[in-house]
């Protein structure tokens, strides 16, 4: 079984705590203790994030109990979510993110 | 709850017993260290500020080494210097003399040379030093400590791991009437408006956004758009998606006071509670800023990587010598070994694979707070030999 963190109650993501690959059971962990599971649908890596919900074009994307951006295009709940799919609410991200690989 | 300090004639209360020879510039660290290293108990305080810079900076470097020696963790000082030195050794001993403690000023005009000031400097230092060895620690309320705290070597999960529990660590000691200090106002952008709202007053909420915009004017002057480049691509490689998520991390460290004010460098909180300082992010004048404004230990919390794989505080981490810093780390470099135990203080490492909360790390990083604050010897205290000078902070232009 993976993990992934929790860090807020309020959150739709959960920080992966290791590589996860897509179909892999995540067990969730709050501050405090286990939360739950979710099943990954695609692959997340060591420190980036997954949606534990589905999240609309436009919604809110929380992290710490805040908004960390808004979702460009519908995440489904088991998703990766990253540069891809969110943009900030405050700022334009690099010109160059479009050409980087990760 | 309780710990055991030093009680101070000003009413603050040490958690060391130092007697401080600070220099008063450059020129003077070899005479401060040579008078601090002749006899046991006695603490250096060196530095890189030299007589080439302009007003404000000078400002600068008088209230850090005249709040360095204020500080609750010093007994004593001895100021030294040349005498010519801008701030001059004499300014600087009349600062700290306004926190009623012994302090003397020796300098080599006055003096009539180098050997009468070193002689002198050595019948100072032990006069004072059989002094404050008889002091005895006393129980004091929590309210009683300010803690400092800067994170550095930042990983993908430094945010959820090491921040998050610092940040319940400044909760829990505001909640027993204490005082906590951040800072770093480059990391404030972005999340502005979030600490903004916790800002108990609209004054201090303003404060805070003109400290921000200075930062980034001052950027901008330079020809570089903070705005644009952030997350760097090594952060969005690490995970981070946008620079709210960056800032959210970064503030973790804070927990979720409300905040009471927004100081100077190196100025002291006339309250309890949580305070932003305005200052860069480079770890030694940051942290030399928040030991001027009376903090007696430092939290210092890290991610890891290769910043994890090396000796924490004595390079990077900025050392304060008055100043015990509990090192706090993430993601330690893998495979840990034993001799890697000596770099760190508190392992958070234990969050990411599961076998403890962010809670329970907290706790234990709590628990280290108390222990050293009454007289437990950081890893870094431990450790003897090499030093690191204290860098000044400046804005200004150089001569």
């Amino acid at each position: 079984m993976k993990k992934a963190l929790k860090i807020n109650p309020k959150d739709n993501t959960a920080t992966a705590l290791e590589d996860i690959e897509a179909g892999d059971s995540v067990k969730l962990a709050s501050k405090s203790g286990p939360v739950g599971e979710i099943k990954a649908q695609q692959a997340v890596p060591f420190g980036h994030k997954l949606a534990l919900a589905n999240i609309g074009q436009g919604e809110k994307v929380l992290k710490y109990g805040e908004v960390i951006g808004l979702a460009t295009q519908p995440i489904n709940k088991g998703d990766y979510v990253h540069v891809h799919n969110v943009e900030s609410a405050l700022l334009p991200p690099p010109k160059e993110v479009k050409q980087w690989n990760f | 709850m309780e710990f055991l300090g030093y009680e101070r004639p000003d009413g603050s209360v040490g958690v060391r017993n130092h007697v401080a020879v600070i220099s008063s510039g450059r020129c003077a660290n070899e005479m401060a260290a040579t008078i601090a290293d002749s006899v046991n108990g006695a603490m250096p305080v060196l530095h890189t500020h030299p007589c080439v810079r302009l007003k404000e900076d000078n400002e600068w470097a008088l209230r850090t080494l005249a709040g360095l020696g204020s500080n609750p963790n010093v007994a004593a000082a001895i100021v030294v210097g040349v005498g010519c030195e801008n701030p001059t050794p004499y300014q600087i001993g009349e600062e700290i003399a306004k926190s009623k403690k012994p302090v003397e000023v020796l300098t080599i005009m006055e003096s009539k040379g180098f050997q009468n000031l070193m002689d002198r400097g050595l019948e100072l230092i032990h006069e004072m030093i059989s002094q404050a060895c008889q002091m005895q620690r006393k129980p004091f309320p929590l309210s009683y400590l300010t803690l400092g705290v800067k994170c550095g070597g930042s990983s993908a999960v430094s945010g959820v791991a090491s921040n998050s529990a610092g940040g319940q660590v400044f909760d829990r000691l505001i909640a027993e009437g204490g005082t906590a200090i951040f800072s770093e106002t480059a990391e404030v952008i972005g999340a502005t408006h979030l600490l903004a709202k916790r800002a108990v007053s609209k004054e201090v909420a303003m404060r805070l956004e003109e400290a921000v915009e200075r930062m980034e004017a001052g950027i901008k002057a330079t020809g570089v758009d903070i705005r644009g480049s952030q997350p760097t691509r090594g952060n969005i490689e690490g995970g981070l998606t946008t620079i709210e998520e960056k800032s959210l991390g970064a503030l973790a460290k804070t927990g979720t006071a409300p905040l009471q004010g927004v100081l100077e460098y190196a100025e002291k909180p006339q309250s309890k509670g949580l305070f932003f300082m305005d200052g860069s992010a480079m770890t030694s004048e940051l942290i030399a800023g928040e030991a001027a404004a009376g903090i007696q230990i430092h939290i210092y919390s890290t991610g890891g990587g290769l910043t994890s794989s090396f000796r924490c505080p004595a390079g990077w981490g900025g050392e304060i010598p008055i100043l015990p810093q509990i090192a706090v780390v993430s993601t330690p470099s893998k495979p840990r070994d034993s001799q890697e135990k000596e770099f760190f203080d508190i392992y958070a490492d234990t969050i990411v694979e599961g076998k403890e909360t962010v809670d329970q790390v907290a706790e234990r990083l709590f628990e280290e707070v108390i222990a050293v604050a009454c007289g437990k010897l950081t890893k870094r205290e431990m450790r003897s030999g090499y030093r690191e000078p204290i860098v000044m902070y400046s804005t200004g232009p150089i001569l």
